[in-house]
């Protein structure tokens, strides 16, 4: 299992807008129900959003209990102008971000394992294998490099990175969750991948 | 900006690897039921934290202690210099007030230097005290709850005051 979900069809897209927004509008009632589908639907990308920023399955899983519990609450104050996905997201992103300044100094990993598609993954496979210098390096050795080398990066450098990068959201999305324009979304984004090219020398080199 | 993302075709592949990472199996088909039995046992509408209930109240007051919590230097820096100031606080409270002590000193020399209103003064408070005090057994002090009080001595009281009698019990016809 990857924790992305794959691109709808325009049909699909409205339909499941449609369906979403009747959901919204039932959870706003006090529909625990709805809110329950609504939960399901975005457990994954919000819990691996702030897995990937925080480096820690616990935190990780506090976050998205917290940041689903705070939707719930502020669900009378969504106007509406965005998709609620977009706003959930906003809660999360602000929560995470909040949390990372306050233990700024007491980070720690608790690391997910890997699925099993890794070791056939053959970009993978062929990075540890033949690119790099460390033949012997695993795929643990790599993922906890990989980590270390996201955690040295600002917060907001971060989400950027995670969100277009790790998440597969656009631009645009991640300057609507932001609250930024596009222009700093490309910015932080082409900074960030520049940091994070020297920090993992020896895994991404440039072609 | 092709030439650029093809600089980051690498790290990019690499960052992919970063969706391999999953949570412990079973680990999603519990999760919206947790999140929805914390809605049901009041913790949405319930009390908040502390923390988020100051940050609502005073949020200059959450980010001022906010500091501390970034810097915890700072909050030592601050609780040794209060611990200092409470020191010198009580060092300069033991010592005798300087401005009374002056005062004390040029009433005393206005006196002995005869000084006409300070010498009647000093003397008719003094005879006033001494007159009181004969009269009545009382003696005469600043403090109006005790002085008022009869002195008493061996065998009774000094001098019969006119303002208290003696009580008794007498029956009728003895």
């Amino acid at each position: 299992m990857i924790m992305s979900e794959p691109i709808a069809t325009p049909d699909a897209a409205t339909s499941a807008e449609t369906l979403e927004t009747d959901l919204v509008h039932q959870a706003r009632r006090g529909d625990l129900k709805a809110y329950d589908e609504l939960v399901q639907r975005y457990q994954q990308r919000i819990y691996a959003t702030i897995y990937h920023m925080t480096a820690n399955h616990e935190d990780a899983n506090d976050l998205a209990q917290d940041s689903f519990i705070k939707a719930f609450q502020a669900l009378k104050s969504f106007k509406g102008g965005s998709s609620f996905y977009t706003w959930l997201y906003r809660i999360a992103v602000n929560k995470t971000i909040n949390f990372l300044k306050q233990r700024k100094h007491r980070q720690h990993f608790s690391l997910n394992d890997l699925d099993f598609q890794t070791e056939n993954n053959p970009d993978l496979v062929a990075l540890i294998s033949h690119k790099t210098p460390l033949r012997e390096v695993g795929l643990t050795e790599l993922q906890k490099k990989l980590n270390e080398a996201l955690l040295k990066l600002s917060e907001p450098h971060r989400m950027v990175v995670v969100l277009h990068d790790v998440q597969g959201q656009s631009h645009e999305e991640i300057a609507e969750i932001m609250d930024c324009n596009i222009g700093t979304v490309r910015s932080r984004l082409f900074y960030a991948r520049q940091q994070l090219q020297g920090y993992l020398t020896e895994y991404a080199k440039p072609a | 900006m092709n030439e650029t993302e093809q600089n980051f075709e690498e790290l990019k592949r690499l960052l992919a690897f970063k969706r391999h990472e999953v949570p412990p199996p079973g680990y999603f088909s519990h999760f919206s039921g947790q999140v929805i039995s914390r809605i049901r046992a009041g913790e949405a509408g319930g009390p908040q934290n502390f923390i988020e209930r100051l940050q609502k109240a005073a949020p200059w007051l959450a980010d001022f202690l906010q500091i501390f919590e970034a810097r915890p230097g700072l909050i030592g820096g601050m609780a040794t210099s209060l611990c200092l100031l409470l020191v010198l606080s009580v060092i300069f409270a033991d010592r005798p007030d300087a401005a009374s002590q002056n005062l004390l000193a040029v009433s005393e020399t206005s006196a002995a230097a005869g000084g006409p209103v300070a010498a009647m003064a000093a003397m008719g408070s003094s005879s006033l005290l001494t007159a009181a005090s004969d009269s009545s057994g009382i003696v005469a002090s600043t403090n109006p709850v005790t002085s008022l009080q009869p002195t008493a001595t061996l065998f009774g009281q000094a001098g019969a005051s006119p303002l208290f009698q003696p009580a008794g019990f007498q029956p009728a016809g003895q």
